[in-house]
């Protein structure tokens, strides 16, 4: 008796030997399919929920941002650091997006630009349109600089120009607005590959090419989606009314 | 008395404003403060002068606050510093909460009603400013001179001749006070020549003279020093002796050197070894021809690799074994400026190893510490780090250009309007003027644009003809036949002793006649304490309102940089009649092959003229011309 049950153990053992090691071995490929679907979700969900918002200084950035979010006029200074909150896109919906302000300064544009640009859904380039005449040159240079960077190449989140200021009555629209910078990026293209290549050995435009060889440079030739609103921060009525940015709320709960 | 009072974010958002009596708009002037002192790391002394009036700030760096006062320069009120101080610890008291729960939502939602608290504040420091009644004048008999008896002022003459105190009596009452003094000590020092001295009522001037000048001799003889004889007194008053020098008596044989060397004495020259062949170049040449370099060609560009831009220092930080540590690693311990100070100190002296202005290092140090204190370290970052990181940050900013730098737009906008875009190269002797004159041009003809140089530097022997050489050089690498029968490069000069002015504006002249998109001006290297040389740059400047004033500074200056800048800007703003005078618009920093990763001189140049750095020369050749890159600068100045 004591022997038939000795081999009983000795027999099962080995036969209960493998189905634990498969079981172990089924156990450890499902907790790391977990990890690895996990990792998946959570990337997915939370990586690039941002919306920037760009643009020279003084260009109706953060009180842009202030309409926004709270519909108040609120008065501003320069920005030296970078505001962010919870944008809800509308009531009903529950999608919500990071509205992200970055500073214009020139010391400070690119580095916070640097900061924030692996997380952008989407950029908001905010433009006087009083001043644009005067400042032509240095919108497009912005501009430039941010559609040749990598990672926005890469991403290609929609952009969309914002044309503020357009309760003054001397701002320019929107479509003269658009022509003015195509072409003022069609000579910068040229003039930005040839310039001096810099200390480390890159160049300074960057290795990409905007838009097609060749051709006049077009907006339709980037590849994400441009499109140009008009809008007006401080609002036709003054600081109590509201302000004037339908267009720029419908474009955000589109991409939101 | 103040004009006004903002609080505001670092994002933008105003959070609350107190608007003095007739007083204007805020914005303009906080505006000004933020874009010159913050943004340009210039953060060291808290206040700034905008126009008329003066704006003092406070940074709050934990909840990310900004507190500007504005009041009228020629007031000095006492009390504003204190006033600061108080409402920026009253303001952060109230509203702490919602600071840290709401974030930025609680910013732009708040109402900050603040106004009586600051009225009662500002009552306060005023209140305390004029507390201080002014001082009385002490009376008659709280005087020490009422406590002295009238004997003890009655001087006798010859009591201690080493004091000579002079006749008192005589004079005013303006010797009253040295009286007093002379008599409190006489009367302390009290008998030490015997009083029998002071019975003698005169004593001849002759004698008084002797005693005195034996006790000066005695004081010498006990110093050990080797007294002169002394003359005596007596044969001073027979009459003048005759001076003796020590070495009058000799003659003229002693003081004759010239046998034991050959000075002045031609033969005695040893004959020197001259070798023509050895001083001329041992090749073939014909007299008189100025030979090419051989260089490689144009198509080989060196890249230099100066260094591979390093990633900024990670934030792990070490694990300490003390509780303290412990908690500045979980991330809450603000950080003060005891903390700070050794690390900034540290880090300044780097920067200066670095070649980096001391001054520079010193203000940049101050900003850094402004910027930092109060703030809450994050989680795992140790004080280092954070420092470390933020005098980084500080760097790119400062190398950031303020304004656009990209010359050939600008010379296709001028080339629209039909005129030469005119540049001008200033700087001290020996930088590099023509040397990166020629690079420039060459990388302009590269891009089709042609080019006149301006040959303004008619002082030194050879500018012009250096300039001819590079002149034949560029036009042999880009004919005329490759470029559509036109002339890229030429050279227009007046040969030597004219006025620089008068050839640069004839130059222009010449340039818009004939065409040609960009006139390059080289002028002659200056020091910048000359100051009639520096009129006459300052002269050549205002009269041809020249596009782009680019000053040429060598890498390797060290503190020189920031006197060479300063100067030439106050030279230029100094000498022009215009309204806003022209200063420098950039900077070319040349030679920056030759330091490895000194290259502290390029943080300099830009945080004294806040110019961009237009170009880097790094080498002799023609493609020897980059453009900055701020981080790779930065890299190098910032590794160990």
């Amino acid at each position: 008796m004591a022997g038939s049950s000795e081999p009983q153990p000795e027999a099962l053992r080995p036969a209960m030997a493998a189905p634990a090691l498969l079981s172990v071995l089924l156990a450890l490929l499902a907790v790391a399919v977990t990890i690895l679907l996990w990792r998946l979700v959570q990337g997915r969900r939370s990586r690039r929920r941002a919306v920037l918002l760009l643009g020279l200084c003084d260009a109706g950035k953060t009180l842009l941002f202030a309409r926004l979010l709270t519909g108040r006029y609120r008065d501003t200074q320069t920005s030296i650091t970078e505001s962010s909150a919870l944008y809800r896109v509308s009531k009903d919906k529950s999608a919500n997006v990071t509205l992200i302000d970055l500073p214009g300064h020139e010391s400070l544009r690119l580095h916070f630009l640097e900061r924030f640009k692996a997380a952008a859904r989407a950029i908001v380039f905010v433009v006087d349109s009083v001043a644009f005449q005067r400042e032509v040159k240095d919108v497009a240079e912005f501009l430039y600089q941010v559609l040749v960077d990598g990672t926005v190449l890469k991403n290609a989140p929609a952009l969309l120009i914002a044309c503020n200021k357009q309760d003054v009555t001397m701002a320019k629209s929107s479509k003269l607005i658009q022509q003015q910078l195509e072409k003022e990026l069609n000579t910068l293209r040229v003039t930005r590959s040839a310039a001096p290549s810099s200390l480390d050995g890159s160049a300074t435009g960057g290795p990409a090419q905007l838009g097609k060889k060749g051709k006049d440079f077009d907006f339709s030739q980037l590849p994400m989606k441009v499109e140009f609103v008009e809008c007006s921060a401080r609002g036709s009525k003054g600081e109590d009314g509201d302000a004037d940015c339908e267009a720029l709320e419908k474009w955000l709960a589109k991409i939101a | 008395m103040l004009d006004f009072f903002t609080i505001f974010s670092k994002g933008g958002l105003v959070l609350w404003c107190f608007q003095g009596v007739r007083g204007p708009v805020a914005t303009a002037p906080v505006n000004a403060l933020i874009r010159s002192v913050l943004l340009q790391e210039r953060g060291g002394n808290n206040s700034f002068n905008h126009e008329a009036l003066t704006l003092k700030y406070k940074l709050d760096n934990q909840f990310e606050l900004v507190f500007v006062v504005g009041f009228q320069k020629i007031l000095t009120l006492t009390y504003v510093d204190k006033l600061i101080d108080d409402v920026h610890k009253e303001f952060r008291d109230k509203y702490r909460n919602e600071f840290q729960q709401k974030g930025t939502l609680g910013l732009l939602n708040g109402t900050f009603d603040f106004k009586e608290d600051f009225m009662r504040l500002l009552r306060d420091a005023e209140e305390s400013s004029k507390a201080r009644a002014p001082t009385v004048m002490k009376t008659f008999e709280q005087s020490q001179k009422s406590q002295k008896t009238v004997k003890c002022m009655i001087e006798t003459r010859g009591e201690k001749p080493k004091e000579k105190v002079k006749n008192k009596k005589n004079k005013g009452s303006k010797k009253e006070g040295m009286e007093a003094v002379t008599a409190a000590s006489k009367a302390s020092t009290g008998d030490r020549q015997p009083s029998a001295a002071g019975d003698r009522e005169e004593l001849t001037k002759d004698e008084i003279l002797q005693k005195n000048r034996e006790e000066f001799f005695k004081r010498h003889m006990k110093a050990g020093e080797k007294s002169r004889s002394p003359k005596p007194e007596a044969q001073k008053e027979k009459g003048k002796k005759p001076r003796v020098w020590d070495l009058g008596n000799s003659n003229a044989k002693v003081l004759d050197y010239s046998n034991s060397a050959t000075n002045g004495s031609v033969e005695a020259c040893p004959v020197e070894e001259f070798d023509p062949d050895l001083a001329l170049g041992g090749r073939n040449r014909e007299p008189g021809r100025l030979y090419d370099l051989e260089y490689e060609s144009d198509e080989e560009i060196e890249e230099k690799v100066i260094q591979n831009p390093s990633k900024p220092s990670a934030k792990k930080g070490g694990l300490g074994g003390m509780f303290g540590m412990l908690k500045g690693l979980v991330g809450s311990k603000s950080l003060t400026r005891e903390d700070m100070d050794p690390i900034l100190e540290k880090m300044k002296d780097h920067l200066i190893a670095k070649n980096v202005a001391a001054e520079i290092a010193v203000q940049l140090c101050e900003s850094v510490a402004k910027k930092l204190e109060g703030r809450v370290m994050g989680t795992f970052t140790t004080v280092t780090s954070t420092v470390k990181q933020a005098l980084q940050e500080a760097l790119v900013q400062i190398l950031q250009p303020q304004r656009r730098v990209d010359v050939l737009r600008d010379v296709m906008d001028a080339q629209r309007h039909r005129r030469p875009y005119v540049v001008t190269f200033c700087g001290v002797n020996g930088v590099g003027k023509s040397t990166n004159l020629a690079k420039i041009s060459f990388w302009l003809i590269e891009n089709g644009f042609s080019v006149l140089i301006a040959a303004c530097d008619t002082f030194r022997a050879g500018a012009v003809e250096q300039l001819r050489t590079h002149t034949r050089r560029l036009n042999a690498l880009h004919p005329p036949e490759s470029h559509g029968g036109r002339t890229m490069v030429q050279l227009y000069e007046k040969g030597y002793g004219k006025d620089a002015a008068g050839i640069a504006m004839e130059a222009i002249s010449y340039a818009r006649n004939q065409g040609f998109d960009v006139v390059l001006v080289d002028t002659a290297g200056r020091m910048q304490d000359n100051a009639p040389l520096m009129t006459a740059l300052a002269k050549l400047i205002a009269v041809n309102a020249p596009d782009l004033v680019l000053f040429v500074g060598e890498a390797l200056v060290g503190n020189e940089a920031v006197d060479q800048l300063v100067k030439f800007n106050k030279a230029l703003a100094d000498h022009s009649m215009a309204q806003t005078p022209r200063l420098i618009d950039g900077i070319v920093l040349t030679k920056f092959d030759t330091i490895d990763d000194k290259v502290g001189a390029a943080i300099s140049m830009t945080y004294i003229t806040s110019k961009p750095i237009v170009f880097v020369g790094t080498g002799q050749t023609y493609c020897d011309l980059r453009s900055l890159n701020a981080k790779a600068v930065v890299a190098a100045l910032m590794k160990a």
